[in-house]
Parts: structure tokens; C-alpha cells; sequence
């Protein structure tokens, strides 16, 4: 982020990264902030990702298949995604233009995102 | 170039029956003045006074340009117009003589100030239109005639065409600012996002809520993008619609290479680079109409509308 507020804040809690997104983002920003979760993974060491998107005004062709890549990107670099956030009308736009997440986990929101992180390192220490 | 949004404020001046030649030192004064004042508000505290020989010279430049559009109008057309803002002489009166309306008489007043401002502007650049085209779409834009601008398809010639694009800048300031249309030029990947917050906000003054806004947003956001990918510049136009119902319309036209296999394009899955082929099939199912008109070399046209619906937006 170069220059004005920040467009997506990226706070690091414990073994998990939490980017909010804080406005609509167009497609190079977009990249730019796959970068830098992406690089951020490997600083941190994290484990989980949570991703808010609540402030997204539309998510579609582009932006869902950014998400996914991020998932899929972190993912081979050991740590899981978790979309949260998406707002009722972006879901239903993003089911109409045929859409959907596949694989990445999503959660209503940030408190049940860090719920589910919660439950998979439950599993995985039992 | 706000010359010619001015000429609303010029008309009551003329009333008086000035000689001609007066009204037209009037008309280039004042266009004159007016343009150099839009050119010199940002800069307030610069002192620099304008240079009074080259404002003369602009001054009798414009003179030669009005004096070479009014002799391009007919001879009924000039006599009309010169009876009506030289002499004061009131459409009705005017329509009593010709055996006309006052209504028919206004309406040809209105087409020939359209026309003189269109003839203006080309002897002031001391150009020809390069094609058959542009009078027509230059002529529906002066006028303010959104259908005729339509018929003539206008946006798209804008965009073919560089003198017309030139020449109509002053002709699009002028006028009531219109609340139900928006032009969005599409450039690069800011300009995504600006076209769908237009389309939004547009929409939302419409009555448009919810769900209906997103799906309008995002189905703009893919064809913009697709003018960015494959176009590098285009424009995207949001239009409000009354009839035959409440509506709203995205056309997005672009002088790209034109997409060989329309349907192909229509289809999910097609993708020419590394997308997931959902950009424009996937607007077609956001929308209600959508209609793609595609020539390879000659660009891409894409219009689709949404029509509001009180039950569904709830």
C-alpha cells in the first residue's frame, strides 16, 4: 500500500493473520494484497488465515478467484484460509454469476472465522 | 469550454434590437469572456492579467467562426433565428407568419441553435468533418436529443472518431446537468470500480436496493474488466429507464478487436486468458436483457438492463 489509509489491514494474532479489507479493491490492489498476505505467511509463520471481506462492495469473476488463490497459495505453504465477512447480497450476486469458494472455508464472521481455526487445531493436536 | 453552455444566460440580452453585427460582437465577447474565466478560476492568486492582443485575436477569430456558422444555416433558418433573438420578435408571432405553432416554430429554434452551435465549433477549428456520420451525431448531441443520439449511436462514434470527440466536449457541458446518465471512461483497474460505484449509486437513487444493486455492480464490474483486458479503453454508460418500465441500462463499448465467436464467449468456461470464463455469461444470468454486438477489428458493444422489481428488491 503505497500511499493514502490503509485499503487492507493485515494484523497478526498469535499463530493466525487476520487482513480486513476496508474498502472495495480493484484488480491490481487486488494482487497486491494477495502479495502481501502471501509473503507475510512465511514472516509469521502462521498457521490460519482469516480473511474479512465484509467491506467488499462485489465479489466477482476476479475478486473470488483472487480468494481462492490466496487459499490455495497458503494452503501449500501450510497454513488454512478462512473467507468471512461476505455480505448477504454479494453471496446471492455471486451464486446468480455462478461463483462459489470451492474448497476455501467461509464462517459469518471473524468470531466464528477464529472458531473454526480453534476446532481444526483442536483436531489436529488430538 | 463552457463557451456555449452560456448562450442561456446571452438570450435575454438580446431582446433589444441590436444591428447584427452587435449581437454577434456581443455573443463573441461574452463566450470570450466566459471561457477565460473558466480557464483562469484556478488560478486566483496568479496576477498574471491576460494577454489583451491575443484575446482580441481570439475575440475576432470567434466573430469569423459565428459569422461562417450562421451563413451555413439555411436562409429560413437564419431569418427565424436572427427575427427571433435580434429583433424579439415572439414565437407566436413568428408562427402566425409562417402559419405555423408557436410550439413548431420553438422547436425549430431549438434545432437551428443546435445546428449553429455544431457549425461554430468546426469553422471555429476551420475543419471539415471527416465523415458522412459525424454531422448527424454532432447534431444529436448539440441538440440534447437522446434518442436521435441513439439512432445515430453516438457514444460509439465518439469513440471511432477523435475530431468529433474533440469537437463534442463543450456540446456534452452543455445543458441541465443530467441526474439519470453516466458516462464512465474505462482506462485501467481503478476504473472498474468507479464504473460499478456509478452503476450503484445510480441505481440506488432509482429505488434499486439490495440484492438487485450488488448483482447490477458486479455484472458491470465483469464487462468493464473485459474492457480493460482485451480493449485497453472504452466507456461504460448507466442510464436510468421510465419506459416501458423502470429500468436501468449498462451499454459498455469498447474499440477492442472484437470477439470472434460471440457465442463461444457466451458460454460458461470460455476464457482467452487465465479468467474462469464467468465475466460475460456470468453478467448475462445477473441482468434481465443482455445483448452483445461484436465485429473483429471493430470493438464490442455489450448492453444489458436490469429492471426494477418491487418484490424482488425487498
Amino acid at each position: 500500500m503505497n500511499s493514502g489509509p490503509a485499503l487492507v489491514s493485515i494484523l497478526r494474532q498469535g499463530d493466525t493473520l487476520v487482513a480486513s479489507v476496508h474498502t472495495a479493491l480493484d484488480d491490481s490492489e487486488m494482487i497486491r494484497f494477495q502479495n502481501d498476505l502471501v509473503r507475510q505467511i512465511g514472516e509469521v509463520r502462521a498457521r490460519g488465515i482469516i480473511i474479512d471481506v465484509a467491506a467488499l462492495d462485489v465479489i466477482d469473476s476476479f475478486g473470488s478467484r483472487t480468494l481462492r488463490s490466496i487459499a490455495d497459495i497458503a494452503r501449500l505453504r501450510g497454513a488454512t484460509t478462512v473467507i468471512v465477512g461476505i455480505q448477504p447480497e454479494v453471496a446471492f450476486a455471486m451464486v446468480r454469476l455462478g461463483m462459489d469458494m470451492g474448497q476455501v472455508p467461509t464462517a459469518l464472521d471473524l468470531e466464528e472465522g477464529l472458531a473454526y481455526l480453534a476446532r481444526l487445531r483442536a483436531v489436529g493436536a488430538s | 469550454m463552457r463557451v456555449l453552455a452560456a448562450e442561456d444566460r446571452i438570450e435575454p440580452g438580446m431582446i433589444e434590437p441590436y444591428a447584427i453585427a452587435t449581437v454577434r460582437n456581443v455573443m463573441a465577447t461574452m463566450w470570450r469572456r466566459d471561457d477565460r474565466e473558466v480557464r483562469n478560476r484556478h488560478r486566483v492568486f496568479d496576477p498574471t492579467q491576460p494577454d489583451d492582443v491575443e484575446n482580441v485575436l481570439v475575440a475576432s477569430e470567434e466573430q469569423l467562426a459565428i459569422n461562417e456558422a450562421l451563413r451555413r444555416l439555411t436562409d429560413r433558418e437564419r431569418q427565424v433565428l436572427l427575427a427571433h433573438e435580434v429583433s424579439g420578435a415572439a414565437t407566436q408571432m413568428l408562427a402566425d407568419e409562417a402559419g405555423s405553432t408557436a410550439g413548431a416554430v420553438a422547436a425549430q429554434l431549438k434545432r437551428t441553435r443546435a445546428r449553429l452551435r455544431v457549425e461554430y465549433l468546426l469553422a471555429l477549428d476551420h475543419i471539415e468533418p471527416p465523415t458522412d456520420r459525424c454531422r448527424p451525431v454532432l447534431l444529436a448531441l448539440s441538440s440534447a436529443d437522446r434518442r436521435r443520439q441513439r439512432e445515430v449511436d453516438a457514444a460509439r462514434h465518439l469513440l471511432e472518431c477523435d475530431v468529433c470527440a474533440r469537437l463534442s466536449e463543450p456540446l456534452l457541458d452543455r445543458g441541465p446537468v443530467r441526474d439519470d446518465v453516466l458516462h464512465v471512461t474505462i482506462g485501467a483497474d481503478p476504473d472498474i470500480v468507479s464504473a460499478r460505484r456509478a452503476a450503484r449509486d445510480l441505481a440506488a437513487q432509482a429505488g434499486f436496493t439490495g440484492t438487485d444493486l450488488t448483482m447490477l455492480a458486479t455484472a458491470v464490474s465483469e464487462v468493464a474488466r473485459n474492457i480493460v483486458r482485451f480493449a485497453d479503453n472504452g466507456d461504460v454508460t448507466i442510464e436510468l429507464l421510465e419506459r416501458p418500465r423502470r429500468g436501468i441500462r449498462v451499454v459498455a463499448r469498447d474499440m477492442g478487436p472484437g470477439i470472434a465467436d460471440v457465442e463461444a464467449a457466451l458460454q460458461d468456461g470460455y476464457s482467452t486468458y487465465s479468467g474462469l470464463g464467468l465475466g460475460l455469461p456470468g453478467a448475462r444470468r445477473l441482468m434481465d436483457e443482455f445483448n452483445l454486438v461484436s465485429e473483429a477489428g471493430h470493438g464490442t458493444t455489450v448492453s444489458m438492463t436490469k429492471w426494477f422489481d418491487p418484490k424482488g428488491s425487498a
